[in-house]
């Protein structure tokens, strides 16, 4: 009694959250595709035999050990060898593993064939976001974690998807064989989506391939499962699966967004413009390394406010937000950005904070950059 | 010549006890007394390389018989 009492005061906490532990799901999910049932089923076969193992075990152990006690006068039997039961104790393993590996040879099978899918996505990760190119419809773009940093921070409650959302999902068509094709651009990643049932590496130089047929429309959150630097845990996925109809209203929309971009490059930005879209810009992409109030975490990820780069020359601003720095954290933002973006973010780090240059970055400085750069690649 | 044959049959069952990992103590302490290693290194090595070509053509079978 004693020991209880002492037990529920040292831990109050253990007993309160009953009503959380109720839709508290430990196990595997089982998905929404063919291959994640067969998975699902398999660990739930292979799990009951692993619990009727341990049932023969321990029940044969304890029964020996009550029956033939010290007390009822049970004397040890020495013996060094038995060849008969130790052959009976090999095979009978090796029959179990022998028949689970049957079924899960043939999931297997299927897993490691991507052949003949409808569609094809590479699938790059970055430190810390991922890039999404639907390969033969010209539409890429990145994915990045759309948590606001004050629900990070504890400034603000948390949301019911805290840390797994993003702003843009990867959408993918249902009742579609579609292959990925994952790679990464800096270390070692690994895509995880628990309901599609894929969880591969994404290895800088190495394209690894897996597939999914996804059977339900519906939003599913999966997560970065190779631990790739600071922010590891803040690089959610997202997918959602629609009906191939309102995929492909979804590329015709997504593309007109991509040329509306496009267009907007091409026309005049005022100063406030500039500093507004800048600001959803850096929180989105810079603040995860140089922070919020652009103070950065030196040494590693330097303070923007007051910095040389963001006071001084505007050329060589704009050329290390494009280019990145080779030997550290500094990404080449190029691709990762549009160049309204990218004009609105510089234009917001030469401006926030108390920088105070007054200059106004425009798009088409920054496409002409751009323009110039690849002149002289060619 | 039956002694020769017998006792490479005697190498052959020492082996494949070794394979499957059970092995009386009084065949043991005969393999050690009468068998020569080297008899033990080309059955082993030979068993070996069946054992890999088993496995490749268990493995052809499995792809064969799930048509991929």
């Amino acid at each position: 009694m004693g020991m209880i009492r002492i037990i529920s005061r040292s831990f109050p906490l253990t007993l309160l959250p009953l009503t959380a532990r109720a839709e508290w799901t430990v196990n595997l999910s089982p998905g929404v595709t063919e291959i994640s049932r067969s998975i699902y089923d398999l660990h739930m076969t292979i799990f009951w035999i692993c619990v009727a193992i341990g049932c023969v075990v321990f029940g044969i152990m304890f029964w020996s050990i009550f029956h033939h006690r010290k007390s009822r006068g049970a004397k040890a039997h020495h013996f060094h060898e038995h060849t008969l039961v130790e052959v009976i104790w090999t095979l009978i393993p090796l029959g179990i593993l022998v028949a689970m590996a049957v079924p899960a040879t043939a999931t297997l099978v299927k897993m490691y064939d991507p052949k003949d899918a409808g569609l094809d996505v590479q699938v790059t990760g970055y430190q810390w976001k991922w890039r999404y190119q639907y390969l033969d419809q010209d539409l890429d773009f990145f994915s990045n974690l759309a948590t606001p940093q004050e629900q990070v921070t504890n400034d603000q409650a948390k949301s019911e998807n805290y840390l797994l959302e993003v702003d843009r999902h990867l959408v993918l068509p249902t009742d579609t064989k579609i292959r990925f094709l994952l790679t990464a651009n800096d270390v070692i990643h690994s895509w995880w989506v628990p309901a599609l049932a894929v969880k591969k590496d994404a290895i800088p130089g190495f394209i690894n391939e897996a597939w999914a047929q996804i059977d339900e429309p519906g939003i599913y959150r999966g997560q970065c499962a190779e631990l790739c630097g600071k922010d590891h845990g803040f690089m959610p996925i997202v997918v959602e699966a629609v009906s191939p109809e309102e995929f492909q209203q979804w590329l015709v929309a997504a593309k007109a967004e991509k040329a509306a971009a496009a267009e907007a490059a091409n026309r005049s930005w005022t100063l406030d413009e500039l500093m507004q879209r800048g600001e959803q810009v850096y929180l989105g992409t810079c603040a995860a390394c140089h922070q919020a109030n652009g103070e950065g975490l030196p040494p590693a990820f330097p303070a923007l406010k007051n910095s040389p780069i963001a006071v001084g020359d505007v050329g060589a601003h704009i050329d290390i937000v494009l280019n990145g720095k080779t030997g550290t954290a500094m990404q080449a933002f190029r691709d990762q950005l549009d160049p309204v973006e990218l004009a609105a973010v510089i234009t917001y780090e030469r401006n926030a904070w108390g920088n105070s240059t007054g200059e106004a970055v425009s798009p088409t400085q920054i496409a002409d950059r751009i323009g110039a750069a690849q002149g002289e690649g060619n | 010549m039956s002694h020769i044959l017998q006792r490479w049959w005697r190498t052959l069952i020492g082996v494949l006890s070794g394979f499957f990992g059970v092995q009386s103590e009084r065949r043991r302490e005969e393999d050690f007394k009468e068998g020569r290693a080297i008899h033990f290194v080309v059955v082993g090595l030979l068993m070996a390389a069946l054992f890999v070509i088993f496995v490749i053509f268990l493995v052809r079978w499995a792809l064969s018989l799930s048509g991929a």
